[in-house]
């Protein structure tokens, strides 16, 4: 994990103090500070519900937070609706359950937001789909619709999708966990591709070896807190924490 | 009953003889009926109110003429209501207040008063006051009536549409505006299309209404010509008849846009 060490470091994700809670008990995230820098990839771990999706969500104001403070490339996620449109713009998502547009082809799919919100004419934004195919390897299946392909495939359009956009930051939603497990290898290579290309990454996965290999930071938590946060090497084998250890024992 | 005897008596061509002779029975009723009071049945005389083909020049009856104001009030209703109801479904689930309180309130004193009270209420009290015409006021009472029953259709295709379509427009950076365009009413319609043309073939039939205010439709024009020829019976099943064909048509159109488009429709 040496790729952005040598580079000057520039915090692009800006997480500070943020707190949220859903009706019922249990909070879902409490205090929840971290940084992530340009080209960097935080992978986020932790048991079931416990607000690692949440705090994804957070970061493209999917969610509210109740308090504390989100600020990415410089833009405050505040109440400002145009705000909000502009870090949507600069923060790509991949769902679970791929979330494609049904009633459109591939191509369509991709195109439709470099049309209405980068404003491209088609010419331009059918060749930015067609390379981004090209490297997740679907350039044949432009014309299909979502229902034609396999969730790997599906997944693979979704992440290209969401590069359309040129994206500063990639967040990723637990995008293996809805397919086959012959099929989570396509994906992750795509997303090992990105993180290799410098891209700056927020993975929520269940995926232990993928976030071994690809991660620079690890946050594990719990019940909405970050119990450790730490380098990836550190974390993987010298964990400070016993609650740490337990999980990580439990799962690899 | 064994098997065989079963199955004979379902088949296709024991439907059919049930069907024709019951067909034929309800014939005969309304013939024998008719020859009790002594109606004397002239259909020759049906095809002059429908048209006329004199020196190769096609001449609309008063029927045809009817049917066209019919279709006209149609069409014209079917777009405003569209409107109406959409607006409607969008103000119930948008987050102001008093845009849901607005909706409410117009759905539900539409849908708990007489259509026929409505129609007199537009024609007899806001007419004058607007001075709208006739078929205008036929027209917005049409479509406010039946516009209430489509909001609470295209509501629910908005609904059923699932929350990750948000989701994934939202964080593509689509406003609100470009997500119900592009990604939402397009599923939605694909959804409740079966249900909108059930409200577009009860906004034909109930157009017939508008003939108690005087305006020309297809039913007005058959009182008319009734009231002048004592063709009641005649006159009365050509205009059904017209009626039917009217609204099959239009389901069998739908029916084919439906098998065409995969998933949803193109508004692009």
């Amino acid at each position: 994990m040496t790729r952005s060490e040598s580079v000057v470091k520039e915090i692009i994700i800006d997480v500070d103090n943020i707190n949220k809670t859903y009706p019922g008990p249990i909070p879902a995230l409490v205090n929840f500070t971290t940084r992530v820098n340009k080209g960097d990839v935080l992978v986020v771990i932790g048991p079931s519900g416990s607000g690692k999706s949440t705090f994804l969500r957070c970061l493209n104001g999917l969610e509210e937070i109740d308090s504390g403070t989100i600020i990415i490339d410089s833009i405050p996620l505040d109440d400002n609706e145009k705000h909000r449109l502009e870090i949507r713009r600069e923060v790509g998502m991949v769902f679970q359950s791929f979330n494609l547009f049904p009633h459109m082809t591939v191509l369509e799919n991709i195109n439709l937001a470099q049309r209405l919100v980068r404003k491209k004419n088609r010419q331009q934004a059918t060749r930015t789909t067609m390379d981004l195919l090209d490297k997740v390897g679907l350039a044949e299946k432009a014309e299909s619709y979502p229902a034609a392909l396999s969730g790997g495939q599906q997944q693979r359009v979704a992440i290209a999708r969401a590069l359309a956009m040129k994206p500063k930051v990639m967040l990723f939603d637990e995008a293996t966990s809805a397919l086959d497990p012959e099929m989570i290898g396509e994906v992750l290579e795509v997303m090992n591709l990105l993180a290799n290309e410098g891209m700056t990454m927020v993975v929520v996965t269940h995926e232990m070896g993928f976030a071994r290999e690809v991660s620079d930071w690890i946050i594990f938590m719990e019940a909405g807190r970050i119990v450790e946060q730490d380098r990836s090497g550190n974390f993987f084998s010298n964990a400070k924490k016993e609650r740490t250890r337990r999980f990580l024992s439990q799962i690899i | 009953m064994n098997l065989r005897k079963k199955i004979m008596l379902n088949s296709p061509v024991i439907d059919g003889i049930k069907f024709i002779m019951l067909a034929m029975f309800c014939g005969w009723l309304i013939y024998r009926g008719s020859g009790r009071i002594g109606y004397n049945w002239q259909w020759y005389q049906v095809p002059r109110y429908l048209f006329t083909f004199d020196n190769n020049i096609f001449t609309p009856g008063p029927l045809l003429e009817g049917l066209w104001v019919t279709l006209k009030i149609t069409a014209c209703s079917l777009v405003l209501a569209t409107v109406f109801g959409l607006l409607t479904a969008l103000l119930r689930l948008s987050g102001s207040l008093v845009g849901r309180v607005l909706a409410r309130v117009y759905l539900e004193v539409i849908r708990n008063t007489p259509l026929l009270v409505q129609i007199f209420f537009l024609y007899f009290v806001l007419a004058p006051i607007f001075e709208l015409e006739r078929f205008a006021a036929a027209v917005i009472a049409l479509s406010l009536f039946e516009g209430a029953y489509a909001s609470e259709i295209i509501r629910a295709g908005i609904v059923s549409i699932h929350r990750g379509q948000w989701e994934a427009a939202h964080s593509l950076g689509l406003s609100s505006f470009d997500t119900y365009r592009t990604v939402v009413l397009p599923q939605a319609l694909q959804r409740i299309l079966p249900s909108l043309t059930g409200q577009a073939v009860s906004l034909i039939k109930d157009s017939a209404l508008v003939s108690t205010i005087a305006v020309y439709d297809l039913t007005m024009q058959g009182r008319t010509i009734i009231a002048e020829t004592f063709l009641t019976f005649e006159i009365w099943f050509t205009v059904a008849a017209i009626y039917l064909i009217i609204t099959l048509v239009l389901s069998l159109i739908v029916n084919v846009l439906e098998k065409r488009s995969p998933g949803g429709v193109q508004f692009t």
